[in-house]
């Protein structure tokens, strides 16, 4: 028995001097990137090598934070993040609501080609896409980025799988008292499936936020670049032998920062949502 | 019922447009474009057949980009797989902490790829990144990471089998919290040992975990683009130009439409297949109940 319990001491021990490794190993980029912005130049190319910066100047940091303009870039990643994934749950809702509740044949037809399109990769469309922006006059606009966005076959998915769960009759009662189908879905399909819609939501927003190949395709204003655009532009201006690493690291923090607070908070939604994709739960 | 015929496609129109443009459409397109020589500026293309593909074929720089797309998918894999397998293995028992743990490993995957590769690059920076220190630390002798022909794809592979483990980690904690916990009581009233019950009872019994893992994430690595462009440009010397970074180039750098085009529908026919086997094994071979 003495022996068991020394063995069993023993090996949560030992996991957790493997976890506590592996977490230094897997957060050290985020530390890097935090301890850089607090290193001066000088510090950085000299002999020894140090790992911690001498100060932590917050009052010098704060102030590149109000001289590199990066809010602009965080504030258009925002908006295309929230307006256009709000647009697209709306669509989506609607769409769902008709292949789900009011299915026929055509429906079905319509959704059979949804769901080949699913596992397809984007990236192959965008020279036609980017064709058919210009004919529309959407090109180097972020609303049309946001229509691009509009026909997220993810969100067919998510949303079609939590409406087959809401019980019939409940649609059933509401339409037999009379309700039109949109407020059958306002007053009783939305609100039954609103943790549905929060996942999604939460889920494409970080995508959006952290897209980068199509925005940085279709948006050439510089006013209008996303974030990780604009980060880019950032690292490449000074050349590689100007690079103020410390302002890289800064603008790449406040890059980050969103979204890993939007994790923190959002967990829940995050780990259901990202489990539900497979449909393997 | 001719009032329900008119609500159904006023509720589905406002998604099918965007469908239309900018899926159906341009999947057609794509493939339409594939055939011409088109090059974006003038107006006119000629219809040049399968001339696309035909060239294609012979053109060393598709070559080498189907043989680094393939290199860097494979390793990727392996490595996310077997250390995602791993961390999912001692996360099993839960226990206080557990949590914390998962948070951080699974952090990287939600943050964007431009951003950290940034700071990835500074770690790989040859003379004084942090990569080297820690190599010069054990005595190894320094590498010039994406400044080499030799290391740049390596370095590629070891940050995005950082970025990735979470995601996969994720997966097999579901996979292997429903193996049942009496197949392993009963296994271990006949003796059998740790390794023993994770080779005859965990492993086949998340089988269909693994395949379903190793589809996606082949998938989704096929498509790298993102730590390409920012750590490499596809550099140097082509060694890390992968399909999805040379029809970027072709199309977008060099106006090449047709051969952009037919590069493109390589990828996706590759998906297609994926996404094809995929079902079909599913459909076939695993059963939930």
């Amino acid at each position: 028995m003495k022996e068991e319990t020394i063995k069993k001491y023993v090996g949560s021990s030992l996991r957790h001097l493997v976890l506590m490794i592996s977490s230094i190993l897997f957060a050290f980029p985020f530390f890097w990137m935090i301890m850089g912005i607090f290193k001066t130049n000088n510090e950085i190319w000299q002999t020894p090598y140090k790992i911690l910066p001498e100060h932590f100047d917050v009052i010098g940091v704060w102030a590149s934070v109000q001289e590199i303009h990066f809010g602009k870039y965080i504030l258009n990643s925002f908006y295309v993040g929230i307006v256009g994934t709000v647009v697209m749950l709306f669509v989506t809702m609607l769409f769902t609501y008709v292949i789900v509740f009011m299915p026929g044949r055509w429906t079905n037809r319509i959704f059979a080609v949804v769901l080949a399109i699913y596992m397809l990769p984007g990236a192959v469309t965008y020279v036609p896409s980017y064709v058919i922006l210009s004919r529309l006059g959407l090109l180097d606009t972020l609303a049309g980025l946001m229509f691009t966005y509009l026909a997220n076959i993810f969100a067919v998915f998510y949303l079609r799988q939590s409406f087959m769960k809401t019980s019939r009759s409940y649609i059933e009662a509401a339409r037999i008292d009379g309700a039109s189908h949109w407020e059958t879905l306002r007053y009783v399909v939305f609100p039954m499936n609103k943790s549905a819609f929060y996942t999604v939501f939460i889920l494409t927003f970080v995508q959006q936020y952290n897209n980068y190949m199509w925005p940085s395709i279709m948006l050439k204003d510089q006013e209008k670049y996303l974030v990780s655009q604009g980060l880019r532009q950032f690292f490449i201006q000074d050349g590689a032998y100007g690079m103020n690493w410390s302002e890289v690291m800064l603008a790449s923090t406040l890059t980050i920062l969103p979204v890993i607070v939007l994790f923190i908070l959002g967990q829940k939604w995050f780990v259901t949502g990202i489990m539900q994709e497979s449909g393997l739960k | 019922m001719k009032n329900d015929m008119k609500v159904k496609w006023v509720f589905m129109l406002p998604f099918m447009i965007p469908l239309l443009l900018f899926w159906i459409i341009p999947l057609a397109s794509a493939f339409f474009i594939s055939l011409t020589d088109w090059d974006y500026i003038s107006p006119t293309f000629n219809f040049v057949g399968i001339e696309n593909y035909v060239y294609m074929l012979t053109d060393p720089d598709f070559i080498e980009a189907l043989i680094n797309t393939f290199y860097f998918s494979v390793t990727t894999i392996v490595g996310t797989i077997i250390l995602g397998l791993a961390f999912a293995l001692i996360f099993q028992k839960k226990f206080s902490g557990s949590r914390v743990y998962q948070l951080i490993i699974f952090s990287p995957w939600i943050t964007p790829t431009v951003a950290v590769s940034l700071v990835w690059s500074w770690i790989y920076e040859p003379d004084k990144g942090f990569a080297n220190y820690l190599l010069g630390l054990m005595g190894i002798a320094p590498l010039k990471w994406l400044h080499s022909s030799e290391s740049a794809m390596l370095a590629i592979i070891i940050f995005t089998i950082w970025k990735s483990i979470g995601w996969t980690m994720l997966f097999y904690l579901g996979a292997v919290e429903r193996v049942p916990q009496s197949t392993y009581e009963a296994a271990r009233i006949d003796g059998a040992g740790y390794w023993s019950q994770f080779f005859h009872i965990t492993l086949p019994l998340i089988s269909p975990t693994t395949f379903f893992l190793f589809i996606v994430n082949l998938i989704s690595t096929i498509q790298v683009y993102d730590q390409i462009q920012m750590m490499t440009q596809g550099g140097p010397g082509g060694s890390t130009t992968t399909l999805l970074y040379l029809y970027y180039e072709k199309a977008f750098q060099n106006f090449q439409m047709g051969p952009a085009n037919a590069v493109a529908m390589v990828i996706l026919l590759l998906i297609l297949v994926l996404s094809l086997i995929s079902t079909y094994v599913s459909s076939r071979f695993v059963h939930y109940d």
